[in-house]
């Protein structure tokens, strides 16, 4: 029933947003729906799990952290890629790299994927079937343990600590 | 017009500035680079930050009414299904055999995916 509850109020919020005009008639308009919404896609949001809204307030630091560092490297992303596309000569050894990770739950590992995919030179690709390795696009592939040691030391770090 | 209209203003008009060019260099890598892979770095990456930057200066051209909060929430919602289209793109383009292009060095999926398949016959 807590868990109702919060999403309900999460689902209020994204329903103002979505609508454009921010009140408290909008709000409460998303809070009635909001459960016959999540009803049908309970599996989605791990009702079984044992849930604290005290653990999530914790991780806010975290995941302010994670969030500075993602529009950080999103705009170099963008940087290092109009540098390639720009070069008169397109000069690249792309290639698909097997990146082990160490984060387990499914928020965590959606969260990774995405970093990468919008961090400079990787594209997520697919994950393997018992869910520890990655496999990663990169533009510049020329050097493996490179980009998998990149990956490991400057994202998932944050992730680790915002999501697990 | 005061002068934070003006500098609001102008703010906007950078922005929509920076997000066309950032746009238009996502488009240029798409009929620049070699192959799928390649070119869907370009529309994922800078298509993202390109559309963000519009909707910015949407943002900052009419304030806090329904169409700036509708213009920052299209591009939130961006920022978080643009990478897991790239994903779905890319990874249904390696299932059904488009290969990488000649100057790539590694392709560790394949080898994984096609002994898969194999010990699946």
């Amino acid at each position: 029933m807590k868990r109702y509850i919060f999403l309900a109020v999460i689902f209020g919020l994204i329903w103002c947003f979505v609508h454009g005009i921010i009140n408290i008639n909008n709000f409460i308009l998303g809070l009635i729906f909001a459960p016959f919404i999540i009803r049908p896609f309970k599996p989605l949001y791990h009702f079984e799990r044992d849930f604290s809204i005290s653990r999530g307030i914790k991780k806010l630091p975290a995941m302010a952290r994670y969030f500075y560092v993602l529009i950080k490297e999103i705009i170099i992303a963008n940087i290092v890629v109009a540098k390639i596309v720009l070069q008169p000569k397109i000069d690249i050894k792309p290639g698909i790299i097997a990146v082990p990770i160490r984060t387990k739950t499914d928020l965590g590992i959606t969260a990774i994927a995405n970093t990468i995919t919008l961090t400079p030179g990787t594209l997520t690709i697919d994950m393997s079937d018992d869910r520890s390795v990655l496999y990663v696009h990169a533009i510049d592939a020329s050097d493996p343990e490179a980009v998998a040691e990149s990956i490991r030391d400057d994202l998932e770090k944050y992730v680790l600590e915002a999501f697990e | 017009m005061t002068l934070i209209e003006t500098a609001l203003d102008l703010l906007s008009n950078a922005f929509l500035l920076i997000g066309l060019f950032f746009v238009f260099l996502g488009m240029l890598g798409l009929v620049r680079l070699p192959d799928v892979y390649n070119r869907l770095h370009t529309t994922t990456k800078i298509g993202t930050l390109g559309a963000f930057g519009v909707m910015l200066s949407l943002l900052l051209k009419v304030g806090f009414s329904p169409i700036g909060v509708k213009a920052i929430t299209v591009g939130l919602f961006l920022l978080l299904t643009a990478p897991i289209a790239a994903h779905m793109i890319s990874r249904a383009a390696h299932r059904h055999g488009v290969g990488l292009c000649d100057e790539s060095v590694i392709d560790e999926y394949g080898k994984v995916y096609t002994r898969d398949r194999k010990e699946q016959e």
